[in-house]
């Protein structure tokens, strides 16, 4: 045998075949006395149901954080976790956030300076400085 | 096919619950279940959460894909752990995997047809898979844990999916004294990635059920040498993927199995030209082009600069008559020219023909009927 194989492994870009949302589980606390937690609270009773429901890939943990203000943390698939304190919001602030935390990707936030990323080879292929006809100096 | 509940109220060890609450009033101790109970996953939001992440159809119960998490190092009963399963999933797994790379790069060499399966269907990459699909592996198996968890043992040996079919009666010499075996003969006798089956599935150490672990038809893995499953990190996962795949087949039928196995599996990204290491590549071009009537490879200088200096650059490229084969840059003329060769022989290895039909295409009602792929006559030198 004249060739060898290489062991490499594939690599996954998520939404090219299947998409993963990449948020899998939601904690939600709030307070029950506390003036910091009314929105939240009501935003437990009369959002929390129906964005879970159009949400089912997101598993969703409620429980009370006494004399602490409401708080959502977000659990993302790379094992990192996103908190947000949510006091003082009204509930469909508190939707905004909660849907922030959904479409985040659990990555840092980092400044994205190139408009396209890709790990596929440029279709146009890289220039070389020996090939063509060279510029006559 | 047995519907969920009829496995689920087979056996005795796993009671539903009014059987074992009539055994709490009897004062007896109740045996713990080496997994959680099926009646709980229904209840478990984790499980629920992942059915509606992979997009499952709901004709596969959640019953079926918590008994997808249990691996056979949790619970060696095979009507709970995912051992069968996992045995139709990587059967499919390895078929779809294999005839899509085979239609659409006819001419791979075998070796890179393994290795280019390791890379999409082998352990790793189904490893990589499943730690992708958010699953957790939970801190110890048992009753107790949510049955969204991976469940699998890592103190006790885990179990190989076994292979039907022929093991080789040198298999020990092979591993003792690392016999050669040809290329043409893993196709025929070795598993689906070009490694050795073993002989015998070992009989497991437990006599009490030796009626189950033959039908199971695993193997039972217990020495220490068996670099494969000590890694039973990795096999947990990897089991779990073809499990899925293999509930999805039985639930949802071979069309829903392959749609699955196209999104999850072959949709990512393997770059098979850096699958290549070549020895001999100029030797193999000549072979190449006098097999297919070509004119003999000439190597020829297209362009140089700074030959007197410390960083020369060669352009060599390599013709057949008038036709160029490939070309590539190199600092001096010998390994310009050999990386030239390695182009050629890539350009000619990774051919790959437009618009191809799978086998499995023609497996649906009314479909066209098969049109014959290309197919290379083989390796240049084997």
């Amino acid at each position: 045998m004249t060739i060898r194989a290489l062991e490499k492994v594939s690599v996954g870009q998520n939404g090219v075949g299947a998409f993963i949302l990449q948020c899998i589980k939601m904690d939600i606390h709030y307070c029950d006395q506390s003036g910091s937690s009314r929105g939240m609270n009501s935003f437990i009773k009369s959002e929390l149901s129906k964005f879970a429901a159009l949400n089912p890939q997101i598993e969703f943990a409620v429980s009370p954080r006494p004399r602490k203000h409401p708080l959502i943390i977000g659990h993302y698939i790379n094992g990192k976790q996103k908190s947000i304190c949510v006091r003082n919001m009204h509930a469909l602030q508190i939707l905004k956030k909660v849907e922030l935390l959904r479409d985040s990707s659990g990555e840092k936030t980092k400044k994205v300076n190139k408009p396209v990323t890709s790990i596929n080879e440029s279709v146009r292929g890289v220039w070389s400085p020996y090939h063509g006809n060279g510029m006559p100096v | 096919m047995l519907a969920p509940e009829q496995i689920f109220n087979e056996e005795e060890s796993h009671e539903s619950s009014e059987e074992s609450a009539s055994f709490q009033q009897a004062n007896l101790p109740r045996k713990t279940l080496p997994s959680p109970h099926p009646d709980r996953a229904p209840r478990s939001a984790k499980l629920a959460a992942l059915h509606a992440r992979l997009s499952l159809s709901k004709k596969i119960p959640l019953q079926i894909l918590a008994r997808t998490l249990v691996d056979p190092s949790a619970d060696a009963h095979p009507q709970f752990n995912n051992a069968n399963l996992a045995f139709v999933g990587a059967s499919l797994l390895q078929y779809h995997t294999s005839e899509w790379i085979v239609t659409r790069y006819p001419r791979l060499p075998m070796g890179i047809v393994f290795s280019a399966m390791n890379g999409y269907a082998g352990g790793p990459a189904l490893l990589r898979i499943a730690r992708a699909w958010g699953v957790e592996a939970a801190a110890a198996p048992g009753e107790k844990v949510d049955p969204g968890y991976l469940q699998y043992s890592r103190e006790k040996p885990t179990v190989l999916v076994h292979k039907w079919g022929y093991a080789r009666a040198e298999v020990k010499e092979l591993e003792k004294y690392k016999w050669r075996r040809g290329m043409s003969s893993r196709v025929i006798f070795d598993d689906p990635f070009g490694n050795t089956v073993s002989k015998e599935p070992k009989e497991p150490k437990d006599p009490k059920d030796p009626k189950e672990a033959a039908e199971l038809e695993f193997r039972q893995t217990r020495d220490p040498d068996n670099s494969e499953i000590r890694d039973g990190d990795q096999n947990a996962h990897a089991n779990f993927v073809r499990a899925v795949v293999g509930a999805v087949y039985l639930y949802c039928g071979s069309e829903a199995a392959k749609t699955f196995i196209k999104a999850f599996v072959l949709s990512r990204t393997l770059d098979i030209s850096n699958l290549f290491s070549f020895r001999l590549p100029q030797r193999e071009l000549t072979r190449l082009c006098d097999r297919e009537n070509f004119d003999p490879p000439v190597a020829r200088l297209l362009s140089e600069t700074g030959r007197l200096s410390r960083t020369p650059v060669y352009v060599v490229g390599i013709y057949s008559g008038y036709d160029m084969l490939g070309e590539a840059a190199g600092s001096d003329l010998e390994s310009a020219k050999i990386a030239a060769s390695i182009n050629a022989l890539k350009s000619w290895y990774l051919y790959s023909p437009p618009n191809v039909s799978l086998p499995s295409d023609t497996f649906e009602e009314g479909a066209a009927p098969w049109e014959p792929a290309y197919i290379d006559m083989g390796e240049i030198i084997s």
